[in-house]
């Protein structure tokens, strides 16, 4: 309860009919009218800029949230979502007299399920307050923006905040598991994603970096983090700069994943000294590096003085390991600080965010030292060193008008610098205001007509957070005018010939009829060709829309009998030609490749540098990397790795109409722009032909080991998996693995001795696996009837990943983790109508698959137990979907109930003709 | 511009030469408690120094309705300025806004009254004198008790009441061993009869040349709480300091320059300064965390005063708190047990503006039977704050009641706490839920505890 409180009188600088109903919605004590009062939303954590906004609303709920941007639009003024103001880029600022709606109310934690690891919150939040909230269960919060102890959640969701931590946990996106939001016309939505494992477009993954132009979170579900059980935090002192970023690039290269690696340099250092926040670092040094590690006790030591050494090796004149709770606390407080002891060096400063693949480090920071020196002015560099986000700190005094114009030189020269090396102009502070003259550095016209595209599907009439992210100039004129239209349901079209299509290609590289049919695992598509360029691929797609032919994008044909893929096509566009290994620099753990690179290749070139992508999708094997992406499925070692999507760090995709488009980069950290990028991993070709793709590495574990323990039933099996999910171990994953079909192989059934079984998959350094085996074991309150270690643990796993290989029908069951017996029970009944009906489940993720062959074609049975199964799954907060379907069933299956306008919204703008099969996914 | 915009004018300039500029990273918003609970920018430290600037700026005017609301609003617990990485010495710049916003508008006649009152101790001395005379009548007790109850936050009449009820003194349970199992309820907590200083049975080994201290006596300290002033003599003697007295001393000008009355509280400093060279002791013991805090910056606060720049700086240097003056010496002697459950709530002025944390533990975590228990957000403003509870009535009262609420849901059965006001306005929000538990300040307990040595 907030105090009424008497108020001052008003005068309201919006209309007077609209400062009644704010003040009617929020109550007289929950809007700011006055002018004078509204000096100080003029700016948030850059004081660059100053822009007083026409009035402030501070709603409680989302009723009030959807009456105030209801109150807003109708009397067409733009709206401004406001969290702490804490953002570095002027994306809170209300241009024109906007009006803002800040959050600072709807600060409530709805919901913490312990259980599952997730909590439900209002966005007002306070980030390091959410972590507090839950520490009792001995989870946290991963993302850490260095603000967190004033940002909140809705700001973090708004700009896809990152932080030290982001190093090994990603960024706010990973974490971000649904939303509801309020949309720019009033209406609630609640949008389904990867996340959640559900079906369709990833829309939270798309909304997640939306700087708020597409609408307001109002609860906003996130999936938490046991805390550490160990933790090893070492500074490295180094008199060159320089020499601080070679050592950050020595300790990613080999082979170590720090949690967090950051380097302040000499002047900061100098005022984090002064400041409260005093760490004990020596003023006299250029650069201190902090390096910590996270994760089970056992093995952390090596790891700490193997970082060691190599900072020592790149010129470290002295290193320390903080030897308390207390040293360790310090450290970090004079890292997280530093932005605001920065007052002491100077009045102003503006703060820059560029990304740049590591190995550049010390190149860029020699850069930005000599554009300081030229333009004399004092850069103070502090930054997330591990995944190569800058961020220099030019210091100034905006009362000095020569200064300020020297400012804004330097500011475009660095970002300028970072663009050059394959960087990007923001990491984690978002474009808002400041960069949004920059994104024409990232985007191309293209691109950026596609931003806007998705921008107005979200908010057609443009009244959300207007004049941020995108360049004013290159906005539609006829924003605003009308929604961009939704596909229809029912694709119409005048059916062509593919004949045309066909005649672009040389005959060697064109497939018909029945060969085509074989390559495309029966999947009826009536030719197959085979692009060696880009451009090849944007004439087929340009043909093929004059002519009226479907398209169906593939890979090497592996994956066009599952589901989802549209029933049929007259051509499918392989892409197994554009497969050469683009960018692959091994310290900076990135790799790019054509879209038709196979997993057998990637896999080779990962491996020979002691990396991996580690994703255990099914079906992934045979497959490429853009079938991969496009497909979006995610085994279980999300839990620890992430799903494909957090992987994925860019896309060159043809666009259903032709476009070559490129989003994201090869930087891990990327919040220029809108996440496109999520939109297209999961899209099922729906979009465009991927030809490029970047992914994200890993250094392979030095250890690992699979433990298999043996359970009568299905249901006790899952109980002993959830023993284990739920116990303090920290595995990779946990599978239930059974094995009484009956047939032979596949799916790592031969392991299991063709019983039930639990399979805890255990990665990691030796000690730590050592570790974790007899933890498990301990967790479990038995051996395990088998131990595979090493390289045939990676066996058995890659094995599992062919476990729908062949199997005319898969369903997957997503749900909370803690209902996973549940869901096993469903795919039992559900094996139960199918021959040689098999069941599998990802107990950490909470996914059941049940495979097998349908005694019909379409059974009546099936049919109707998958329809009862859908509705009750939907009531539990979970999906049905199949990867594998019957063409015959699959027409029969119900589809999503899922309000199609924003889907088909995102669909027109990349495929306006609706060429790409299917249309959505 | 006024003598004293122009005052905040150099203030803010002087900050920014110094370079403690805000650099409005928002740090500060989580921990002021009026940002908490009513989620405006305004209202927060960050919103309230960007008003200052727009004043200073020339952009706004000191007697706007903006720039009065929102600084009359501000609590002044300094909470913010610990968060501050910036190092923005946010109390001194607001005692200097207050001043420009009463130049530019005269505050409510209550508060000028009260202050004027304090000001002059030929009248606090009666006044305080009255109060005394209420309170053991009583009335007050009764009034806080049985009084007209509108639902929302009480009316000043009530709220007073509850307060002088609750300065009461109080006597810890005398039992020295409570049954297994059970902890002393509130309702064995009585009133102490007042009676004079006893001498402590306690005394630790005199070191060679004792340790010299002088107690400010303060006004409302001298008023209503000469049982703190007593107990703190006691305590100090018993732990090896000769305390001298202090002539000539009186109130410590806190409630002045937290309102904007600088004169006055210039004014109040010189007079101490001049008591306390007269007196010529090696400290000032400070047992209100309120008055430690105006004396700890009575240099800056008379740097404008060729005359007793120096000598106020020197002054501001010898003061310490209780707490402090003892921890330096090792620790308080041990005493008798004092058998009691209670929770400890830290003084802003003790914690954000001087910097002593856990003070009252530090004092009594030796007491035998005494057991302390945590206090959910001790750290956060009772809202007591001064005159706070007049002028800001509604909002005063949620952040008092949310203290009180974190009291009750700790089952401690009596509250410590080093600072008269939040003994005070602590001690009133119990009364008014229907829960009067005693409040000590830690000296209390630490003399009853020699007493029973």
């Amino acid at each position: 309860m907030t105090p009424r409180l008497r108020q001052p009188p008003v005068r309201s600088a919006v209309p007077a009919s609209l400062a009644a109903a704010l003040a009617e919605i929020c109550g007289p004590d929950g809007v700011v009218l006055e002018e004078d009062r509204l000096l100080a939303y003029e700016s948030d954590g850059l004081t660059a800029y100053r822009h007083r906004p026409g009035a402030v609303a501070l709603p409680r709920s989302t009723e009030q949230v959807q009456q105030v941007v209801r109150a807003v639009a109708d009397h067409g003024l733009p709206l401004v979502p406001r969290g702490a103001g804490t953002g570095l880029s002027g994306g809170a600022l209300a241009l024109n007299g906007a009006v803002v709606l800040g959050t600072a109310r709807m600060n409530r934690i709805l919901k913490v399920d312990p259980e599952n690891r997730r909590a439900v919150l209002q966005p007002g939040v306070i980030n390091a307050e959410l972590s507090t909230a839950v520490a009792p269960h001995g989870l946290y919060y991963a993302p850490d923006p260095s603000s967190q102890t004033a940002c909140t959640i809705g700001g973090n969701v708004a700009e896809n905040s990152g932080g030290p931590h982001c190093l090994k946990h990603g960024v706010t996106s990973r974490w971000v598991t649904g939303l509801t939001v309020v949309l720019p016309d009033g209406s609630t939505a609640t949008l389904g994603g990867r996340g959640r494992q559900s079906q369709g477009y990833d829309l939270t993954g798309l909304f997640v970096g939306s700087e708020g132009c597409f609408g307001i979170a109002v609860e906003i579900e996130v999936a938490l983090l046991p805390v550490a059980e160990g933790v090893r935090t070492l500074l490295a002192v180094f008199d060159r700069l320089e020499d601080a970023g070679q050592a950050v690039s020595d300790v990613v290269g080999a082979g170590l994943l720090p949690a967090a690696m950051e380097i302040v340099d000499g002047p900061t250092i100098r005022a984090v000294e002064a400041s409260v926040y005093a760490a004990g670092y020596p003023v006299d040094a250029e650069a201190a590096l902090v390096v910590e590690f996270d994760g089970v006790e056992a093995g952390l030591d090596r790891q700490a003085e193997r970082a060691v050494e190599l900072c020592r090796r790149a010129g470290a004149r002295e290193t320390k390991m903080a030897r308390s709770e207390a040293d360790r606390v310090a450290l970090w407080k004079g890292r997280k600080k530093a932005f605001g002891a920065m007052g002491r060096i100077a009045p102003d400063l503006l703060v820059q965010d560029s990304t740049v693949p590591r190995t550049k480090l010390p190149e860029v920071l020699k850069g930005i030292a000599e554009t300081a020196e030229r333009y004399d002015l004092v850069v103070a560099n502090v930054f997330h060193a591990g995944d190569g986000n800058l961020h220099p700190n030019i210091l100034f005094d905006r009362r000095d008008p020569d200064q300020l114009a020297k400012v804004e030189k330097a500011s475009k020269e660095i970002m300028q610098l970072c663009m050059d090396v394959g960087g990007t102009i923001t990491g984690e502070h978002g474009v808002g205001l400041d960069k949004k003259h920059h994104m024409h550095l990232v985007c191309g016209p293209d691109e950026l007509d596609v931003l806007w595209g998705v921008r107005r599907a979200f908010d057609p009439d443009g009244r959300m957070n207007p004049g941020k992210v995108l360049p004013d100039e290159t906005e539609p004129e006829v924003a605003g005018a009308e929604p961009p239209p939704a596909l229809p349901a029912a694709r119409v079209r005048p059916r062509g010939s593919q004949a045309s299509v066909l005649g672009l290609f040389p005959a060697e590289r064109v497939m018909v009829g029945d060969a085509a049919r074989k390559w495309c695992g029966g999947f009826p598509a009536q030719a197959v060709v085979f692009p060696e360029s880009v451009e090849e691929v944007q004439e087929a797609m340009r043909e093929a829309n004059r002519a009226g032919v479907s398209v169906v994008p593939a890979g090497c044909g592996s994956w066009l009998r599952a589901g989802g893929w549209g029933h049929e096509a007259d051509v499918a566009i392989s892409t197994v030609r554009l497969n050469g290994v683009r960018h692959y620099e091994p310290a900076e753990l990135t790799l790019t490749a054509g879209a038709g690179l196979r997993w057998d290749a990637l896999t080779a070139a990962a491996d020979a540098n002691g990396q991996w992508l580690p994703v255990d999708s099914p079906g992934s094997r045979e497959g490429t990397l853009g079938a991969l992406v496009a497909a979006g499925a995610s085994g279980s070692l999300r839990g620890l790795y992430g799903a494909v999507r957090d992987n994925v760090l860019g896309v060159e995709v043809v666009s259903g109409d032709g476009r070559a488009l490129r989003f994201g980069g090869r930087v891990v950290k990327n919040v220029a722009g809108y996440d496109v990028v999520k939109l297209l991993a999961g899209s099922r070709g729906s979009l465009g032909v991927a030809t490029e793709v970047s992914v994200r590495l890993y250094p392979r574990p030095e250890a690992a080991a699979t433990l298999l323990f043996h359970d009568a039933t299905i249901a006790r099996a899952a109980k002993t998996a959830r023993s284990v999910c739920a116990g303090s171990a920290p595995v990779a994953a946990v599978e239930v693995v059974q094995a009484d079909g009956g047939a032979a192989g596949g799916g790592g059934r031969a392991w299991a001795d063709g019983r039930t079984a639990t399979a805890v998959r255990i990665v990691g350094g030796r000690e730590e696996v050592d570790d974790l085996c007899d933890r498990v074991a301990a967790l479990v309150g038995a051996e395990p009837a088998k131990a595979i270690v090493g390289a045939a643990s990676h066996a058995f796993h890659e094995e599992r990943t062919r476990w729908e290989d062949g199997a005319p029908f898969v369903a997957r069951i997503a749900v909370l983790p803690s209902l996973l017996a549940r869901a096993l029970d469903r795919a039992g009944r559900v094996a139960a109508l199918l021959d040689d009906g098999e069941l599998c489940a990802d107990a950490a993720g909470g996914v059941a698959r049940v495979k097998g062959s349908p005694r019909s074609e379409a059974p009546d049975d099936l049919v109707h137990l998958l329809g009862r199964l859908c509705a009750e799954l939907h009531s539990w907060g979970g999906s049905l979907s199949f990867s594998q379907v019957p063409p015959g069933l699959a027409s029969r299956l119900e589809s999503s109930k899922a309000d199609p306008t924003l889907p088909g919204r995102l669909k027109a703008l990349f495929d306006p003709h609706s060429v790409l099969s299917p249309r959505c996914p | 511009m006024t003598t004293s915009a122009t005052a905040l004018a150099h203030a803010v300039e002087e900050q920014e030469r110094g370079l403690a500029t805000c650099v409005h990273c928002g740090f500060c918003l989580p921990a002021c408690p009026t940002y908490r609970r009513l989620g405006d920018e305004a209202d927060s430290p960050r919103g309230r120094l960007y008003l200052m600037q727009a004043v200073v700026e020339g952009r706004l005017t000191a007697d706007s309705d903006a720039f009065q609301t929102h600084l009359s609003r501000c609590l002044g617990c300094r909470a913010c300025e610990p968060v501050c990485p910036s190092g923005v010495a946010y109390g001194h710049l607001l005692e200097l806004a207050r001043h420009v916003a009463v130049d530019a508008r005269r505050p409510p006649p209550l508060a000028r009254l009260l202050l004027h009152v304090f000001a002059k101790s030929w009248l606090a001395r009666p006044a305080l004198l009255a109060a005394r005379l209420l309170r053991a009548v009583g009335l007050p007790a009764l009034f806080a008790r049985l009084g007209p109850s509108s639902g929302g936050a009480p009316g000043p009449l009530r709220l007073g009441m509850a307060m002088l009820a609750a300065s009461a003194p109080f006597r810890p349970p005398a039992s020295s061993k409570p049954a297994p199992g059970r902890t002393p309820s509130s309702s064995e907590v009585q009133p102490s009869h007042p009676s004079g200083p006893s001498r402590p049975t306690a005394t630790a080994p005199a070191p060679p040349s004792p340790t010299t201290v002088a107690v400010l006596a303060g006004c409302v300290q001298a008023g209503l709480f000469s049982h703190v002033n007593r107990a703190t003599v006691r305590v100090l003697e018993a732990n090896g300091c000769r305390v001298l007295p202090m002539p000539g001393q009186g109130c410590c000008g806190a409630l002045h320059a937290h309102a904007g009355d600088l004169a006055a509280a210039r004014a109040l400093a010189r007079r101490n300064v001049a008591a306390f060279e007269a007196a010529g002791v090696d400290h000032l013991a400070m047992n209100a965390s309120g008055c430690g805090a105006a004396v700890a910056s009575y240099g800056s606060l008379l740097a404008g005063d060729p005359a007793f720049a120096e000598r106020a700086a020197a002054v501001a240097a010898r003061a310490v708190d209780v707490s402090e003056l003892l921890a330096r010496q090792g620790g308080p002697a041990p005493g008798g047990p004092v058998p009691l459950v209670a929770t400890c709530d830290a003084p802003c002025h003790l914690l954000h503006a001087q910097g002593v944390d856990a003070a009252a533990e530090t004092l009594l975590a030796g007491v035998p039977e005494l057991e302390l228990v945590p206090l959910q957000n001790a750290a956060e403003c009772c809202g007591g704050a001064g005159l706070y509870g007049l002028s800001q009535r509604e909002l005063g009262s949620q952040i008092g009641s949310d203290k009180v609420q974190a009291v009750l849901a700790t089952g401690a059965n009596a509250v410590v706490t080093a600072n008269p006001g939040c003994m005070m306005q602590i001690g009133a929000g119990l009364r008014l839920a229907g829960r009067p538990l005693p409040v000590f300040h830690p000296v209390e307990l630490l003399a009853e505890s020699y007493r029973r040595a």
